[in-house]
């Protein structure tokens, strides 16, 4: 079954062209990884996805309905989002700023229940961020705040998760660890996860999905294996590329002059 | 659940009610003094009875209260959907921007119905509303700047334009200080009748808002994909708290800063949360506004200050520190 489909998606700013005619259909409990030049789209596809952008033209189906027919409160129960900045002026203590994860459970005038508070320490915890339930944005490093809008959005608990390169601030030993957090989600609840990786090997180690987006155009979507061939990661991100025992090598095509600047 | 848990979410619980029934004695001691304090003097046992108070006194201390409680209620909600700390419905140019109206409407003969003065400062408040607001999202972005400068430069305009009416109607010259500076001097039963019921149903739909104010504060797009509904909450609250400051400046006058003063000095004991700033502004912004009026009746006795002056006092130096203090950011 699929559960987040595109029709002929185009998008224009003004004359220039950012997603044109991008169709393609997400499996539910996949694990995709959204990869392509900077440039090509890949936010932009995002935020299509999940309603926050108007397409100029195709549309966005989400549980084989169309995304507009939703509610901001069930599409906030059916989809989540990180985005790639997250803003760093909010007054409010990060264990408030995940318990926000809980709104669209919740009544208009009812205050959080036990149950919220209990999700909310999961997430937390589970994001390694549970001893910063205190801290404010601002006394958090990059990478601490990127798990704490990760575990809102866990907080959340749909079952389809969008993200905007999540991993983008973390030091290498917590994008494994998130990485791995997305995968056990992904395995055990059957959660779909769409997510925007720059890291060619990540990608490679734990999404088994592919969407490749190149000129604003969806260039490939299927397994991973069969989409990150050296020759085409070489003519799409313009680097030199091979792949041994799994792992993706890649190198510059320009040959740097030697140090006599 | 671990004791930790219980301490972190606790301390806020803790506060919301022990603030709102300290502010709420205050208010009634305020009220009292207020009450017992002016030129002519009332013995306490003949108070109730005594027509200065019943006819001068209480109607002025009910206005004051009304619009106290509905001008911080409004700075506490512009804060959170503009998301900007310095804003206020003054610092905007909207409780201008009803002065406007509510003078035209002078001009043209309407000064015997408040509900007509009312209207037509809805309608000129509406329009400043829509033009900051327009001026100042430029993309799907709020400048701080632009938002800021606007609300200034409306101020301006606004001010030049009713000093120009009153000179047309030189019969009315004292009142420009009373659109500029606001007063409570003529308050009567009658704008309490028609400013109470306005004014409740502002603050109750602000309170009805308030835990999407928080999500707004985090920006557009995450409220949104946070399960609110932006555009159509935004509006509702826009008009709401437009609605009330309309005729709150129709039946006082233009009084500033009280809706930046009130919240930030609540949010210093309460943190950021709406669900406790907004109920504690209703009390804090009554009590301020209540105690403003009573200095600016009695320090100078027997002449008055401008009530705005007094708020300003307090308020600009106040609206500089923020300044200060955000300056990174901007």
């Amino acid at each position: 079954m699929s559960n987040l489909e595109t029709h002929n998606l185009s998008l224009r700013f003004g004359n220039n062209d950012v997603l044109s005619d991008v169709s393609l259909s997400v499996e539910a409990g996949g694990f995709y990884a959204v990869m392509g030049p900077n440039g090509c789209g890949k936010t932009t596809l995002l935020r299509c996805l999940c309603g926050l952008l108007e397409p100029s033209s195709g549309h966005v189906s989400i549980m084989n309905r169309d995304v507009r027919s939703y509610s901001a409160r069930q599409l906030a129960q059916t989809v989540s989002v990180v985005r790639q900045h997250a803003s760093t002026d909010l007054e409010f203590s990060a264990f408030e700023i995940v318990l926000m994860g809980r709104n669209p459970y919740q009544h208009r005038l009812e205050n959080e229940s036990q149950s919220d508070w209990d999700i909310v320490e999961d997430v937390m915890r589970m994001t390694n961020t549970w001893h910063l339930r205190n801290s404010k944005p601002n006394q958090m490093s990059g990478g601490e705040l990127q798990r704490v809008m990760l575990a809102r959005a866990l907080a959340q608990q749909t079952p389809i998760m969008l993200l905007d390169e999540p991993t983008s601030n973390l030091d290498i030993s917590h994008q494994y660890e998130i990485m791995s957090l997305l995968q056990d989600f992904n395995l055990k609840q059957n959660k779909t996860i769409l997510i925007v990786v720059h890291d060619l090997n990540l990608a490679y180690r734990y999404c088994p999905e592919l969407i490749l987006l190149y000129d604003h155009k969806l260039l490939y979507q299927g397994p991973i294996q069969d989409g990150l061939t050296p020759s085409r990661i070489s003519s799409v991100f313009n680097v030199k590329a091979s792949i041994s025992d799994g792992n993706i090598i890649t190198s510059s095509f320009l040959q740097r002059p030697t140090a006599d600047i | 659940m671990s004791p930790k848990l219980k301490n972190t979410t606790s301390i806020h619980r803790f506060r919301l009610w022990p603030t709102l029934i300290v502010l709420t004695l205050l208010l009634l001691a305020a009220s009292v003094t207020a009450a017992l304090l002016g030129i002519a003097k009332i013995p306490s046992s003949q108070l109730l009875s005594s027509p200065i108070f019943l006819q001068l006194r209480l109607p002025r201390i009910l206005l004051s209260i009304l619009a106290g409680a509905a001008l911080s209620v409004c700075g506490a909600a512009y804060q959170s959907v503009f998301r900007n700390p310095l804003t206020d419905p003054y610092v905007l140019g909207i409780s201008s921007g009803a002065s406007l109206g509510a003078s035209l409407a002078i001009l043209f003969g309407l000064q015997s119905h408040i509900w007509g003065i009312g209207l037509c400062a809805l309608a000129t408040a509406l329009i400043t509303v829509w033009i900051v607001y327009r001026i100042a999202s430029i993309g799907n972005r709020l400048h701080t700047t632009t938002l800021l400068l606007t609300g200034v430069c409306l101020t301006f305009l606004i001010t030049a334009v009713i000093s120009f009416i009153m000179v047309l109607r030189q019969d009315k010259m004292d009142s420009i200080i009373f659109w500029t500076m606001g007063s409570f001097a003529s308050a009567s039963w009658f704008d309490i009748a028609v400013v109470a019921p306005v004014v409740l149903i502002g603050i109750c739909v602000v309170l009805y808002f308030a835990k999407d104010l928080n999500l707004l504060l985090a920006g557009s797009e995450t409220a949104k994909s946070l399960g609110v509904e932006v555009e159509k909450v935004k509006r509702i609250l826009l008009f709401f708290t437009t609605l009330m400051i309309a005729f709150v400046v129709s039946s006082c006058g233009v009084i500033g800063f009280v809706g930046l003063v009130v919240p930030h000095c609540l949010r210093l004991i309460l943190g950021p949360d709406n669900r406790r700033v907004v109920p504690c502004s209703i009390l804090g912004g009554a009590l301020f506004v209540l105690l403003c009026d009573t200095l600016a009746r009695t320090v100078l006795q027997p002449s008055e200050l401008p009530v705005g002056s007094l708020t300003a006092l307090v308020g600009a130096p106040m609206f500089i520190y923020l300044l200060y203090k955000n300056k990174k950011k901007y």
